[in-house]
């Protein structure tokens, strides 16, 4: 068997692989002209990432701020609670420091007005307080989540063309 | 015969660098004026390049879908050009895309039934061509794809080993190899 027409087309022709070029040559490539997408230079920027990254940035500085926030008001419950016992007792009527008409504005070392909450209002606010932390994380998840499915590399358009 | 068997135990090596050297510089020229933005630079070595691409698609993927892959593979080497560091090595690069786009068709196609040109009711030689096409789908990778650029694309023996950075031996080997399977399947069928 000669090879030389297979490898090169050069040497005495093969009928069965002439045959065979004859029959396969009507599924050659057909030339057809590229077509170029409309901007298939220019990069499509994806700003989605971006947007979820300033997002994740904002809700995390607003959390800090309320957070802080919530401290500080936490923060000027026990001074007036501190400043009870320190309070002289100059009239048992005055005794209660919440009621004490003298006691805040004389032991409170903030110069706003002092919050006053009674023990119960104090549990409900900083149980909203959890609940609001807690929703605040979870909205970060879930934009840290839809940050990294938008990092996965992209998928070519057009695959799915069978069926 | 034994040098063949020899070099069959690695059909898929690429080409020595020696014979790298011999691949002309047209490519070098016509990438390097592609990535400048100069389309008809790219058209060019679209013109050149399209049928290996479609030879290698058309091995291992619907003849259907073959047409649309490579306008895609085009564009997706386009768009990524810039990350081929050895312009002389064009020709292997897209058909490494080339390959790897057929097997991620495969990956992400749900099971198909090609229209064959039988049930389209097209001429016999469109069906005596598919069946024949089918046939050396069957035969081993190295194999088809070689087969189908050299009978369906008409590419020689040498010109299948530059573009695709093959060396000339394992070419010639895949081409004598996969002629010997193909001529025993058409032997078992029916015959031309």
């Amino acid at each position: 068997m000669n090879d030389d027409y297979l490898w090169d087309k050069s040497g005495d022709p093969d009928p069965q692989i002439q045959q065979l070029e004859e029959i396969l040559g009507s599924l050659r490539y057909q030339p057809q002209p590229l077509r170029y997408e409309p901007n298939a230079l220019k990069h499509r920027r994806n700003y989605f990432p971006l947007l979820a990254i300033a997002a994740t940035v904002v809700v995390a500085l607003l959390t800090g701020g309320l957070w802080l926030q919530l401290r500080t008001e936490e923060a000027s419950i026990p001074a007036v609670a501190i400043a009870q016992p320190t309070t002289p007792r100059i009239n048992p009527a005055f005794d209660s420091p919440i009621n004490s008409p003298l006691s805040a504005p004389s032991y409170s070392p903030k110069k706003h007005k002092p919050v006053l909450v009674n023990r119960e209002e104090r549990q409900e606010a900083l149980a909203a307080k959890q609940q609001l932390l807690f929703a605040l994380r979870l909205a970060s998840e879930k934009l840290n989540t839809a940050y990294r499915r938008t990092q996965t590399p992209s998928q070519i358009k057009n695959q799915h063309k069978a069926g | 015969m034994a040098t063949a068997d020899m070099l069959l135990m690695n059909p898929l090596a690429p080409a020595a660098p020696e014979l790298a050297t011999e691949t002309p510089p047209v490519e070098v020229g016509l990438v390097r004026a592609a990535l400048e933005g100069d389309r008809d630079g790219f058209g060019r070595l679209y013109s050149l390049y399209a049928p290996l691409v479609h030879g290698i698609l058309l091995a291992r993927v619907p003849r259907t879908e073959v047409d649309d892959l490579v306008q895609d593979i085009f564009l997706h080497a386009f768009r990524k050009l810039h990350t081929l560091r050895d312009s002389a090595a064009f020709g292997p690069w897209i058909a490494m895309i080339a390959r790897n786009r057929a097997v991620d068709f495969h990956r992400r196609s749900r099971a198909t039934v090609e229209i064959t040109d039988e049930l389209r009711g097209s001429d016999k030689q469109q069906s005596k061509a598919a069946e024949i096409l089918g046939l050396i789908r069957s035969l081993p990778d190295a194999y088809r794809e070689t087969l189908v650029l050299r009978l369906v694309e008409g590419m020689t023996g040498p010109e299948i080993a530059e573009r695709t950075g093959l060396t000339a031996a394992s070419v010639r080997v895949n081409l004598h190899r996969g002629m010997k399977l193909l001529r025993e399947k058409l032997g078992t069928t029916e015959g031309l």
